[in-house]
């Protein structure tokens, strides 16, 4: 038990140190500093939301086009972002390495963590400005928000968990990346409703994880003026396997690999 | 005590392969001040990383005893783009120290006054190895492992450097890697020549000395 809870502090002492290194290197001291992050997931939303709203008006199926854009574009960014964040991620970081308690999966949960926070706080921040004037939906249910961001972050660790080693072991898929991630966008369910499908179509598009996540997202934001579809024990499911098989590879990976 | 347990390690080279090291036993006990002894690239570096755990062996074991240092000289630990303080501050949260309790120490120990406000990757190599050094000292390892690098400062600072490490902490375990006899002469009482992916362990510096200069 002793071994245990002190793994555990040395664990929490890495996370934080590598965050604020992180935060640093990234933003640094000066200005807004770590709001930053905030920043890219929040011009990316709101300049696709008013795009849509001017192609296709304030509405679309009963529901308002700036908050069902914001609500999709926000996980999407950040399902981006942190994907490309981790490809690589060890070699940037390989200095680090000559610290023994630092792990591998450390640098992709750091990595992966900020991208969240600074999405959540953009949504948190645009959703309560849009709200305050007047064009944001007070949310039916929180909580329903909650899971389906949770369920849409426990995916997309996930997938960083193994395409970071993944992009150690090979220079192609590196490649491949930004086009994967693209296409991943209708598979995503940032456009969409389910119920806005047919029904094959609808039993299909469930076997991608994030469509439940959105369709929860989207529920606890509009409650009952739509019907949503979702299947919370395949995203659950689909992310443990992913996470194992990203575990292995990352100790694979890390018994090969060359630091500096 | 470290143990190696038949050490290999080979690294990707092209199509094939590069064995570096093929086979390594030998044990430290606590207290000893071991010269790791080769030529360049015979392996010294490798085996200090794969004793740091910086490195995985390809196969075999290492069992550590005691708390082994980061390699300190080899260029690894630090993030150039971030300040010398900036680094204190990470050692000292990721060690679970006391920054303020150490930040006297690592300013007094380097004497980089200013300096220490400025990206670590402008530094000098001799200034690196005053902060590493420093940054290695402020945790308090059983086994330091060192490159001979950090030991050639100027007079003052080698003055320094031997106070801390073989005064101060005389009780402690060195593994310092060297070709330069003169060095292993002054500081170890063990010696370890790495010669063809094999390491032979000499428990007499002379001994080992002669062996080496006859390679």
């Amino acid at each position: 038990m002793a071994g245990l809870t002190e793994g555990w502090r040395i664990q929490v002492r890495v996370i934080i140190a590598l965050m604020i290194r992180e935060l640093t290197t990234r933003f640094g001291r000066e200005n807004i500093g770590f709001l930053w992050v905030m920043v890219e997931p929040l011009l990316f939303a709101g300049l696709v939301a008013i795009v849509w709203a001017a192609m296709r008006g304030s509405e679309t199926h009963g529901i308002s086009i700036i908050s069902f854009v914001i609500t999709g574009y926000i996980p999407l960014t950040l399902f981006r972002s942190a994907v490309s964040r981790s490809v690589k991620v060890f070699e940037v970081n390989g200095n680090l390495l000559y610290h023994r308690q630092i792990k591998l999966i450390d640098f992709i949960f750091v990595r992966f963590l900020i991208e969240m926070i600074g999405s959540l706080f953009a949504l948190m921040f645009i959703g309560t400005a849009l709200y305050v004037v007047g064009i944001f939906p007070l949310p039916y249910s929180f909580g329903h928000i909650l899971l389906g961001w949770l369920l849409y972050s426990l995916f997309t660790f996930s997938m960083c968990l193994v395409i970071a080693p993944l992009s150690e072991m090979s220079d192609i898929l590196e490649k491949f990346i930004p086009v994967v991630t693209y296409l991943m966008i209708p598979l995503s369910g940032t456009f969409f409703l389910v119920q806005w499908l047919t029904p094959s179509m609808r039993e299909f598009i469930l076997w991608s994880p994030p469509v439940t996540a959105m369709e929860l997202l989207r529920f606890g934001l509009y409650g009952h003026s739509m019907r949503p579809y979702y299947d919370i024990s395949l995203v659950v499911i689909f992310s443990l396997i992913m996470t194992v098989i990203g575990l292995a590879l990352c100790r694979k990976v890390r018994r090969t690999l060359v630091v500096g | 005590m470290i143990i190696c347990e038949d050490i290999h390690k080979h690294y990707p080279l092209g199509h094939g392969r590069k064995n570096v090291l093929n086979g390594v036993n030998f044990t430290i006990q606590k207290g000893q001040k071991v010269g790791l002894l080769g030529r360049n690239g015979a392996g010294k570096s490798t085996l200090i990383k794969l004793l740091g755990g910086v490195e995985f062996p390809s196969s075999g074991r290492i069992r550590r005893h005691m708390s082994l240092s980061w390699p300190l000289g080899f260029g690894g630990g630090f993030q150039g783009s971030l300040t010398g303080y900036d680094n204190a501050r990470f050692i000292a949260r990721i060690y679970g120290q006391d920054y303020d309790a150490i930040k006297d120490f690592v300013e007094d120990f380097t004497e980089l006054g200013r300096q220490l406000k400025a990206p670590v990757k402008t530094y000098s190599s001799g200034m690196r190895a005053r902060l590493a050094f420093a940054l290695s000292l402020i945790i308090e390892f059983d086994c330091y492992l060192i490159d001979e690098v950090i030991l050639v400062g100027d007079q003052d600072f080698q003055r320094k450097c031997y106070h801390e490490l073989f005064e101060k902490r005389a009780d402690r375990t060195l593994v310092i890697a060297s070709h330069n006899p003169a060095t292993i002469r002054k500081y170890c009482s063990q010696a370890l020549i790495i010669h063809d992916g094999l390491a032979h362990f000499y428990e007499d510096v002379s001994e080992s000395l002669e062996a080496y200069s006859a390679l």
